[in-house]
Parts: C-alpha cells; sequence; structure tokens
C-alpha cells in the first residue's frame, strides 16, 4: 500500500497479528493499549478520527495531549505511511475539560 | 461581553512580549493563562540564556521573566490568570474558563501563544511513577522546589535533556545516563560537556526498553538501536533509577488555532505569514504554539505578532511598521542561524563555519578529546593568564565578547561565529567571560603561575561553594579524574550572576586538561 491510496477502502491489511508492545498503554486516560489501536486500524479504521471515535483515546482528560502522537506513530506504522501523511483530529471546544456545571454557567464578560 | 483590543492566550514568553509591545502601541490588552502564575516556562529556567545583548542574552530565564512582567504592570497589560481559553470561535470570540463560570470576550486581534506540550514515547512499564517528562521534573526542581528523585536517567540529548539534566545535577540527583536513538547528541556541545565533565555517561544510539519496578520505577534497561533502529540484542544494560524524564521534543498547543479554522502545513503546524498571522485574519500564532523554537525567539515572535496586529488595528504607522519589522526580524534572523538552526535540523553537518572540524567526540560523548582542543580558535595557549574558549561549534551567542573590558575576545557581527581570543590584548583574569558564558565553556588557564603549578578558573554553580584550602580532585573534560587539586580560591560577585569562580591548583601539565572539581579524593 502506498502512501497515496492509504485510504483506500477497498485494500485489507491482513490479519491482526499479535506483536510485542500490544499491552503497552499509550491512552493513560482512557486506558486504551498500543494493541487496541493497532487492531482498530485493522478492522478498518484508517483515520485518527475514527481511531478516536471507536476507541475513545484522546477523549479523556489530557485531550490527546499525551497520547495524540504515540497514537497517530502507531496507525501510521501499520498502514505504512509517513505520520504527518494522517490528518489532524479536529480541535474542539472545551479544549480542557470543563464540569457540566461550570460550562453551564455563562457570565457576561468582566 | 466584553471588549479588547488584544486579548493574548498565554501569559509565557511569546504571549507576555506581544502583550506588553501591544499595550506600548495604546492598545487594550487581556492576557489569559490556565496556570496560577504568569511566565510561562521561563520561571523555570534558571540558567542563563544564549544569544546577544539585544536577546537578554546571559540574563538567566527567570529574570528575563521578572522585567516582562514589570513591564506587563508598566504598560497596564490586564493578566488574568487560573483563566484557561477554551474556545476560539468566528470573530474572534474567546471562551475563558475562570473559576465556576466561562465568560465570553471578544477582541480585535487574537494571539495564540498557548506554548508547547510534551512528547511521550512508550515502553514497557513507562506509566509507572518515576517517568515523567523532563518539563516536569524541572517544574518540581524550580518551581516547587522538589527533587524529583534521587537517581535518574534522562531519555533525550536535545537542548532541553541537556539543560534539565544540569538542573537535576544542581537539585543533587544523580544523574545515572543520558540516553538519545539518535547517533548524535542533539542540543549544544557545550550544554553536553558541562554534563560529561561531571562524568555523565552518554548512550547515542540508544532507547529504552523498559522501566523496571512494580508500583513505582526502581530500575530502567536500555539497548543499542541498529541502523533499522530495531535494539540489537545482548547490548542491554542496566541502571539503578528511581526516575526516568522523558526529553524526547515537544508538540505545538495549536488547538485553540485549528478549532479557529487557521489551515495547517503539512508537518502540522499552523501556517503562519508575515508578523504569525494565520490564515484567519485577525488571529495570531506565537511561541511554540506556532512551531517550536525556543524562548528567547518566542519573545521577538510575540513583538511581531503585536506590532502586526498594532497595524491592522491602527494604532502603527506603516512607515514605524516597516522600522520595527525589520529590527525584530533581523534579531530573529540572528538567532535562526549555525549548525542548529531550523533550516540546519538532520544535516550532519562536518565542519564549522569557519573550517574547524566538528568534534566527534563531542557529538558522540559530550566532550572534546584533549587533542582536539588545538583546533578552536577560543583554545590558544599563552603566557600568563588567559581565557580558553571551548566553544566549537556555530551557535547564536556572544556575551563573551560583550563583557570583555579588554578585548581579548572576539565574535564579530555574526553572533554564531566561534568566539576567537586575541593573543595581543592583555587578559587581567578578570572572569567576567567566565561567568557570562552561557554553555559555562569559558575557563582561565594560567600555566606560569607558579613553578610546576598551572591555575584554572572553571564557571562552578553547584552548592555547596567550594573554600579555598579545600582539597579534592581535578576532573577532566570526560569526568574521569586527572590529578589532585586545591581550592586557591572561590570568588563570587554580583557581576558573575550566581556563578561562581573557582580556581584550582593543578600541576602545570594538567592547565589544558581539568575543567571540573569535586571536593574530597577521587
Amino acid at each position: 500500500m502506498s502512501a497515496t491510496d492509504w485510504n483506500d477502502r477497498i485494500c485489507t491489511l491482513g490479519p491482526f497479528e499479535p506483536a510485542p508492545g500490544d499491552g503497552f498503554i499509550v491512552c493513560r486516560c482512557v486506558e486504551i493499549t498500543q494493541g487496541d489501536v493497532r487492531r482498530a486500524v485493522h478492522d478498518g479504521m484508517f483515520t485518527l478520527h475514527e481511531v478516536r471515535r471507536l476507541l475513545r483515546c484522546g477523549m479523556g482528560l489530557c485531550q490527546g495531549q499525551i497520547c495524540g502522537r504515540l497514537v497517530r506513530g502507531i496507525v501510521a506504522k501499520e498502514l505504512g505511511v509517513s505520520p504527518t501523511a494522517l490528518e489532524e483530529v479536529t480541535a474542539r471546544a472545551p479544549m480542557r475539560p470543563v464540569e457540566m456545571r461550570v460550562f453551564g454557567s455563562e457570565e457576561a464578560g468582566a | 461581553m466584553s471588549h479588547y483590543d488584544m486579548i493574548v492566550v498565554g501569559a509565557g514568553p511569546a504571549g507576555l512580549s506581544a502583550a506588553v509591545q501591544a499595550a506600548s502601541h495604546g492598545l487594550r490588552v487581556a492576557v489569559f493563562d490556565e496556570n496560577a502564575r504568569p511566565g510561562g516556562q521561563l520561571f523555570k529556567q534558571i540558567h542563563k540564556f544564549f544569544g546577544s545583548k539585544e536577546h537578554m542574552a546571559k540574563t538567566r530565564g527567570f529574570n528575563i521573566g521578572t522585567a516582562l512582567l514589570q513591564e506587563a504592570r508598566d504598560t497596564g497589560v490586564t493578566v488574568v490568570l487560573d483563566a484557561v481559553a477554551v474556545g476560539l470561535y468566528p470573530n474572534r470570540e474567546v471562551v475563558v474558563r475562570a473559576g465556576g463560570a466561562v465568560r465570553h470576550y471578544k477582541a480585535d486581534a487574537v494571539v495564540v501563544a498557548a506554548g508547547a506540550s510534551e512528547n511521550t514515547v512508550a515502553f514497557e512499564g513507562w506509566t509507572l511513577p518515576g517517568v515523567m517528562g523532563a518539563g516536569a521534573a524541572q517544574t518540581m526542581m524550580n518551581i516547587n522546589r522538589v527533587r524529583p528523585g534521587k537517581r535518574v536517567l534522562m531519555l533525550g540529548s536535545g537542548n532541553v535533556g541537556l539543560v534539565v539534566g544540569f538542573q537535576l545535577l544542581q537539585a543533587g540527583c544523580e544523574l545515572v545516563a543520558v540516553a538519545d536513538a539518535a547517533p548524535r547528541i542533539g542540543g549544544y556541545g557545550v550544554h553536553a560537556a558541562k554534563l560529561a565533565r561531571c562524568g555523565v555517561p552518554f548512550y547515542l544510539s540508544h532507547t529504552i526498553l523498559r522501566a523496571e519496578g512494580t508500583g513505582r520505577v526502581t530500575g530502567v534497561v536500555i539497548s543499542e538501536l541498529d541502523a533499522q533502529w530495531r535494539p540489537k540484542s545482548g547490548s542491554e544494560k542496566h541502571f539503578d533509577a528511581d526516575t526516568i524524564c522523558l526529553a524526547v521534543g515537544l508538540s505545538p498547543m495549536n488547538q485553540l488555532l485549528r478549532m479557529a479554522g487557521c489551515a495547517v502545513r503539512e508537518n502540522g503546524d499552523v501556517l503562519c505569514y508575515p508578523f504569525g498571522e494565520t490564515s484567519v485574519s485577525g488571529i495570531y500564532a506565537a511561541g511554540d504554539a506556532a512551531g517550536i523554537e525556543e524562548a528567547s525567539s518566542a519573545m521577538i515572535g510575540g513583538r511581531l505578532a503585536a506590532i502586526g496586529a498594532a497595524h491592522r488595528l491602527g494604532y502603527l504607522d506603516a512607515q514605524t511598521l516597516a522600522a520595527e519589522q525589520a529590527r525584530l526580524e533581523g534579531m530573529l534572523q540572528s538567532l535562526r542561524q549555525g549548525m542548529f538552526a531550523p533550516q540546519n535540523r538532520g544535516k550532519a553537518a562536518q565542519s564549522t563555519d569557519e573550517g574547524c572540524p566538528l568534534s566527534s567526540s563531542l557529538l558522540g560523548q559530550g566532550y572534546l578529546r584533549d587533542d582536539e582542543i588545538a583546533n578552536y580558535p577560543g583554545c590558544k595557549q599563552a603566557k600568563g593568564v588567559h581565557p580558553v574558549i571551548e566553544c566549537t561549534q556555530n551557535i547564536p551567542c556572544n556575551p563573551c565578547q560583550d563583557v570583555c573590558p579588554k578585548g581579548c575576545i572576539r565574535v564579530g557581527a555574526n553572533i554564531v561565529a566561534l568566539p576567537v581570543v586575541d593573543k595581543t590584548a592583555t587578559c587581567t583574569g578578570c572572569g567576567l567571560c567566565v561567568a557570562a558564558c552561557p554553555g559555562q565553556a569559558v575557563f582561565l588557564v594560567d600555566e606560569d603561575a607558579e613553578p610546576g603549578f598551572a591555575l584554572v578558573t572553571l564557571p562552578y554553580e553547584f552548592l555547596p561553594i567550594p573554600k579555598a584550602g579545600d582539597k579534592g580532585t581535578a576532573l577532566g573534560r570526560g569526568g574521569q579524574p586527572v590529578c589532585p587539586a586545591e581550592v586557591v580560591r572561590c570568588k563570587s560577585a554580583s557581576a558573575y550572576d550566581r556563578t561562581s569562580l573557582l580556581t584550582i591548583r593543578v600541576p602545570k601539565e594538567m592547565g589544558m586538561r581539568a575543567r571540573f572539581w569535586k571536593g574530597g579524593a577521587a
């Protein structure tokens, strides 16, 4: 698979083969392992968006600040592409976790 | 909804610089920072900065921070702390969480100077307590005054790893090794040399295989990497350690910019036009949020964003803008030169701009070999006391030239040039160059001080401060004991800014080899 057709849904990566390091936790907030991410790619999640939606890695307290690069690296390696070939996940507000009671308490700017 | 001329997100070096510069042109500015204290990383930087006078070189980072905060007060900038900018919406609407509420603000210009976050690497045991970012260790030491551990292994030999490594030694930790997957030390040679002469070993082409321990780190195993970056079996090395620091790069915190729709470049950084303006008009990026560099260039980037915004808003005429832009971009250019400049990253230079061979020992082991010293124009032998400047890579820095009252040291207009010692000028041994050098690479050597003995004066930044008459051991550039050495004097002066000048007496033939001192027998 080349870098240009990496997102071709027809292609398959072959079956998921366990590898050393599969047990390492990469997303500490949601406790997602390297193996979880690799398996998701083999299940057809070829973009960081899909991996995030499926596994919720990067959606915890740190909002992907710790695992973002790690997950990107794992997905890229599995697809055989450069990490920069993968589109960044969408940044959404609030960019830090905010409790609902705070988020619901809007005040006019002081 | 409150309105400001300019809102700055982040009160670090870039954000504060942007704010004070904009306020000086008459803009009403508010700065929001999520931390309890302003200054960003500046107040963790206890070392002296590189650059030239205009970049505040030889000033310690926290003193630059203090000066910036004073400037912010003087110019009437509103700095709001414990205030997290959680959203950046169309028409420059900034949503800030502070206390138990969120508030909406609008501004005619928004500067995002949110800084960077530390990268990490995953290995077996990396989630154990005791594994931390080098920046986290620095916060513990220099802000909270807590020692992160007793025995530390540093992964990463860039300037962050080297500088934090030295600060760990200053805090009284033992640094068991600096490891890096790359085959060459990534940071300045002078920073590596400070560690090497304290006896810290470097392991290049090595990575961490696993952290050992249950419940917390008790050890670490590193392994050599082959040309395909795979661990070589049989090359494992074990260290007892309670702390592992990761200094494996930084990533821009540009989420707010991307949220606002700012275009990004192929490498993931936000696309910036002159003045750091993004593809969304009125929104600027400055400092590490715009692209990873260091604090000195971040401060200039902040000021550039501010003048761009001030002009856009009608506070600065085109002529003044052009003059200020030329001045600031000139300052930036003088920093972005030499073998560590952004455009030279990844290139394995073989010699300096002057044609001096780059020391492979410095790049591989962290120190110059004794037989390489004579290759450099700052290391010439002379009669009487004279400076020996072991500055052998083209880095943007020239305080040694500025402080010498006798004109013994010449860097020239291009501040990445290697310093040259002028043998015809008369060194008085004042030691200002020794104290000023941010790389602690200047020594005073007097090989004719006493019959059979040389005096070596070296920069010393450890406690306790030695006293005249203290007996100990002189260490070579690689940290190996070279001879017994007695302290002749240890000078501290306000002009030295907390760097002590330690003078030791060594046998004459050791004058060009002894570069550190340790109390007690070898």
